[in-house]
């Protein structure tokens, strides 16, 4: 098991980069738009949407291994500009609805912080927006289709990967009322970006 | 007959001010521009478009009306680009080494800027790393930033003299806009900021694919049909807000609403000392200078008085609009002593940004003016 994880461990440090440059479109303009000066509290919007691509992780690692012991080993088609549309979709939904000025939108209303920002959702799509380096874990676990050995394994990738990503902390003291608002906006044009390459893969 | 009566107007003072201004744009613009130039035509060309930056010098010194011939030179030197480098693409369109003359737009330059640091990614070929190598660039950005800062955006861009010269043609907007625009206003900095991370993202020049309005006329676009087709609706798009948006609301809509440079350059233009300063003693709140503002860089601040935002671009507009003459060019928000005398009335704030603006803008046209002049000649003489 030990070595799985550290397989698992090597491989999202070998393709970490190509891991962050999938995730930053969307979580540098997600912490933009939802940070605050205090670092605390952006930490635990980090920790939020870590969770959320953790539990995609775990989600797919099962997928996988059920797949595999079923003796299929290919990817569906529409896996990826799914993963990618349903992203931009509430990556959209979540920056429309928070642009200010907007006076139709029914999000701006006294709703609890927590389901207006959804980072632990935005983490878990992330998570399912299938990248090369995943895809290629995911096919590894298709390969030994064991359940306990597929978590070790996307546990070992989830940790490398969470080292490339976690910078992006260390830029979100600075945040104030003016990036607030520049963030939702690039929110909104990373979502209907994503939106388009998933409309694109799908039809 | 006017333009005798206007020169009999101006006192001797006033006129040998003016002279030694224009005198001091001419020299180095002429000096500059000749071995740009010299390269590949005769200096001949670079004398014109010297003296013509010289007498915009004279014209803005004589009758204190900076926006009006800044325009003026701004928008030639703009279609002085269009004309020269355009033709030449069409000219040249089989010829493969005429990459090598693609000058590196400067637009181009911000967006890839993280692919750079990683990849060493650059969008334009380059001819060598002495002519628009990254080196050089980000030397020559770091001048102009610290020399005019945001004022790059009102003196010397080839895509604002197009935006500019088009916003000053009707004479009241047909469309006008509310508050809400501000809302939008920071719609440049969010798509820098995107651009920055998709591009880094793919390692693709993702702007000069998909909102580039130069690019409809070159090879950038995609095999597949219907990604071309979306290539083309953005771009036209983009054409659109450059020519038409102007023209409609006699605001420049490209530049304020789309161009990733006027972001990057409202952010690094902090460094640059020069500023447009309202004077919250004299404003009334007649928000005429928000009216007049191409840019939609005024807003409405605390106490119903003018607030000039970060995305000012020193084009001096407002200068004349403000009833109260409380707007004007400082260093850091302070104006300088008045002091007597010819020179006297050179040494304040607004002369040397002036001076500052409208000799880089002069010196960085003569790349495609000079040749644009030449060209026209030929045309003429054909």
């Amino acid at each position: 098991m030990p070595a799985l994880f550290s397989e698992g461990f090597l491989l999202g440090l070998s393709t970490g980069f190509y891991c962050l440059a999938s995730c930053l479109p969307l979580l540098a303009p997600y912490m933009m738009a939802e940070g605050r000066v205090a670092w605390k509290f952006n930490f635990f919007i980090f920790l939020e949407f870590t969770g959320g691509r953790f539990a995609a992780y775990m989600l797919f690692a099962l997928l996988a291994t059920l797949a595999g012991k079923a003796g299929n080993f290919a990817l569906p088609h529409w896996a990826l500009p799914g993963g990618m549309l349903a992203c931009g979709l509430l990556m959209t939904a979540l920056a429309a609805f928070r642009v200010s000025g907007f006076s139709i939108c029914l999000l701006k209303q006294n709703l609890d912080p927590f389901f207006r920002r959804l980072p632990m959702a935005l983490g878990f799509v992330t998570g399912i927006s299938i990248c090369p380096p995943f895809a290629a874990g995911f096919l590894r676990l298709m390969e030994l289709a064991d359940v306990l050995k597929g978590f070790a394994y996307f546990g070992g990738f989830f940790s490398a990967t969470s080292l490339f990503i976690s910078p992006v902390l260390l830029g979100t003291p600075w945040i104030g009322q003016k990036a607030n608002e520049i963030g939702r906006l690039t929110l909104l044009l990373a979502g209907i970006w994503y939106v388009v390459l998933g409309l694109q893969g799908l039809l | 007959m006017k333009a005798l009566a206007w020169l009999k107007e101006i006192s001797g003072e006033k006129a040998a001010a003016a002279g030694v201004f224009a005198a001091l744009v001419f020299i180095p613009v002429f000096i500059f521009s000749g071995r740009l130039a010299a390269r590949e035509i005769s200096r001949y060309y670079a004398l014109a478009w010297s003296l013509f930056a010289a007498g915009t010098a004279f014209a803005i010194s004589c009758t204190g009306r900076v926006s009006f011939y800044r325009r003026l030179f701004f928008s030639v030197s703009a279609l002085a680009f269009l004309f020269h480098f355009k033709l030449g693409l069409v000219n040249n369109i089989f010829w493969p080494a005429s990459f090598k003359a693609a000058p590196f737009c400067h637009i181009a330059m911000a967006p890839y800027f993280l692919g750079y640091l990683y990849q060493q990614y650059l969008a334009f070929m380059s001819g060598g790393w002495k002519l628009w190598g990254p080196l050089t660039l980000g030397a020559a950005w770091l001048f102009v930033t610290l020399a005019i800062g945001r004022g790059w955006c009102s003196w010397a861009c080839f895509y604002g003299g197009i935006d500019d010269g088009l916003s000053a043609v009707a004479r009241r907007p047909l469309i006008k806009f509310g508050g809400w625009v501000f809302k939008l206003r920071d719609l440049p900095a969010a798509l820098l900021v995107f651009l920055l991370l998709a591009s880094l993202a793919y390692m693709l020049p993702v702007y000069c694919l998909w909102l580039c309005p130069f690019k409809l006329t070159e090879g950038f676009m995609d095999g597949e049909t219907s990604v071309r087709r979306v290539q083309y609706a953005l771009m036209l798009f983009a054409l659109a807000a450059l020519v038409i948006g102007p023209l409609l609301t006699k605001k420049r809509i490209f530049c304020s609403f789309l161009c990733p440079f006027a972001a990057w350059q409202a952010f690094w233009g902090r460094l640059n000392p020069f500023r447009i300063t309202a004077d919250q003693g004299k404003c009334t709140g007649c928000m005429n200078c928000a009216r007049s503002c191409p840019m939609t860089a005024i807003k409405d601040g605390p106490g119903g008085k003018a607030a000039i935002t970060a995305y000012c671009n020193l084009c001096g507009q407002c200068l004349g609009a403000c009833p109260q003459g409380g707007i004007s060019y400082t260093v850091f928000g302070a104006a300088f002593p008045e002091a007597g005398g010819i020179l006297g009335r050179l040494f304040s704030a607004g002369y040397l940004f002036v001076f500052s603006a409208l000799t880089l803008g002069a010196v960085f046209s003569s790349l495609w003016a000079p040749a644009a002049i030449r060209d026209a000649v030929k045309l003429i003489l054909r």
